[in-house]
């Protein structure tokens, strides 16, 4: 896949499209960026890891991992002044100076692996996060809990994007959790469990053809001639609705029909114009 | 550059010599081909032609797309899958022609963006039915070109 790294947030988009560029400092290094990136992509582009559950090129910038935090110092500021930021929410600016990788940085991580740790303690993902940096076991009473959400969002805003909005942070402080109060907006995509950093979202994909994610059952729709999983029915109707109301023609016998199928509207189109013969149903 | 790839779907003799290129060109980790962008068909025991992306100037699958992962190069003119990418498969749904795919080897959505420039199954095709130039070969040209490459097309030396 190739790599661009467009911004999603309006400001920093009308930004960019003046196509300034700016200069920053990351770890010493001089580099040139787009104004209006956020330093988490910029670094992404140099190869300088910064480690980040919750962000994703796609989506929503959002800072609920704080795993991506960094220090700054903005121009004019005293020498011995540095500011804790998310990268991935932070828009870069002339004359920034950024460290990744810190005295302070790797020390607010810890921090907050060791808060996760107690929070999520079966989750590998956090495990291998937290003992690179020095928290093997956390240092506050573990949740008694096979859950392994952080509470990160991303399907929150993945769910956003993909237009259904069926998912959902309920409740506040230490109870908050994300579960889909209207099983009707769910169609059954399987975008939140691909996304979760965690693999926090039970599902099962396809057994004997049905779907279960979120405690609900979908049915599938298979192509009759290779047995392809296409997706459940409430998913393609979806896709039917997005197609149709940005003006894109769908006819209703092509509704349902898998992609491999409608190849056979490109041979007849052929036929039709005497290249080759139409073949037989 | 003003060079396109020019299919020309009644010269497809069904060799399937460009899925190979294409499979072995986008394969990510060694031994484990990709899923081929192009695909050659034989309909009915006689009737050979190749499919592949028709980069269309209104394409269905860059209209659904939730997250603009989709993003036509301004170069090459092809729409390339971006890692913006959040795995929805909406675009495999809506492509009228079947062009999106999925490669589960490799667990991402994939299409043809004819290797930003520089297209393998054209590069291979013996008989012309793919070709990246500014123009489509004329029909003297194929016949030229098929009976110089059908006896071993993997002797095209790279870059012809």
């Amino acid at each position: 896949m190739r790599k661009v790294r467009p911004t999603l947030d309006d400001t920093a988009r009308m930004m960019s499209e003046t196509n300034e560029t700016v200069t920053i400092t990351i770890d010493g290094r001089d580099v040139e960026a787009p104004a209006g990136a956020y330093i988490l992509d910029v670094a992404g582009e140099l190869d300088i890891d910064i480690p980040s559950l919750c962000a994703h090129p796609g989506l929503e910038p959002f800072g609920a991992c704080r795993l991506c935090v960094v220090e700054i110092q903005k121009p004019g500021w005293d020498d011995w002044y540095r500011q804790l930021v998310t990268s991935c929410l932070y828009p870069v600016a002339d004359g920034l100076k950024v460290w990744t990788n810190s005295e302070e940085v790797r020390r607010n991580r810890e921090v907050v692996l060791d808060l996760q740790l107690a929070r999520v303690p079966k989750s590998d993902v956090i495990g291998d996060l937290a003992r690179e940096y020095g928290v093997e076991r956390t240092s506050y009473a573990e949740r008694d809990t096979d859950d392994t959400c952080i509470m990160c969002a991303i399907c929150v805003r993945a769910c956003d994007a993909v237009g259904r909005s069926a998912i959902a942070t309920l409740s506040r402080g230490p109870d908050k959790y994300v579960d889909v109060p209207d099983k009707d907006a769910c169609i059954g995509c399987l975008v939140c469990a691909h996304l979760c950093p965690t693999d926090a979202i039970a599902f099962v994909a396809d057994d004997n053809g049905k779907r279960t994610i979120w405690d609900k059952q979908f049915d599938l729709v298979t192509d009759e001639r290779t047995g392809e999983v296409l997706g459940t029915p409430e998913y393609l109707e979806h896709v039917r609705q997005r197609a149709t109301d940005r003006g894109l023609r769908w006819p209703d016998e092509m509704k349902h029909e898998s992609a491999k199928v409608k190849r056979r509207t490109y041979s007849s189109k052929l036929a039709r114009v005497g290249r080759i013969e139409e073949p037989a149903e | 550059m003003n060079e396109r790839l020019y299919v020309t779907p009644y010269r497809c003799i069904d060799c399937k010599i460009c899925e190979q290129a294409c499979s072995l060109v986008k394969s990510k980790r060694p031994g484990v081909p990709a899923r081929p962008r192009v695909q050659s068909f034989n309909v009915e025991g006689d009737t050979d032609f190749v499919l592949l992306c028709l980069q269309c100037d209104e394409a269905s699958c860059q209209a659904v797309c939730p997250v603009d992962a989709l993003v036509r190069n301004p170069v090459t003119g092809a729409i390339e899958v971006t890692d913006r990418c959040i795995e929805c498969g909406f675009c495999v749904v809506a492509c009228p022609f079947g062009c999106m795919d999925y490669d589960p080897a490799n667990n991402e959505y994939i299409k043809c963006d004819v290797c930003y420039g520089d297209p393998a199954c054209a590069k291979y095709c013996p008989t012309g039915a793919l070709v990246w130039a500014e123009r489509p070969l004329s029909e003297a040209e194929a016949e030229q070109r098929s009976a110089q490459r059908t006896t071993d097309p993997f002797s095209v030396p790279a870059g012809d």
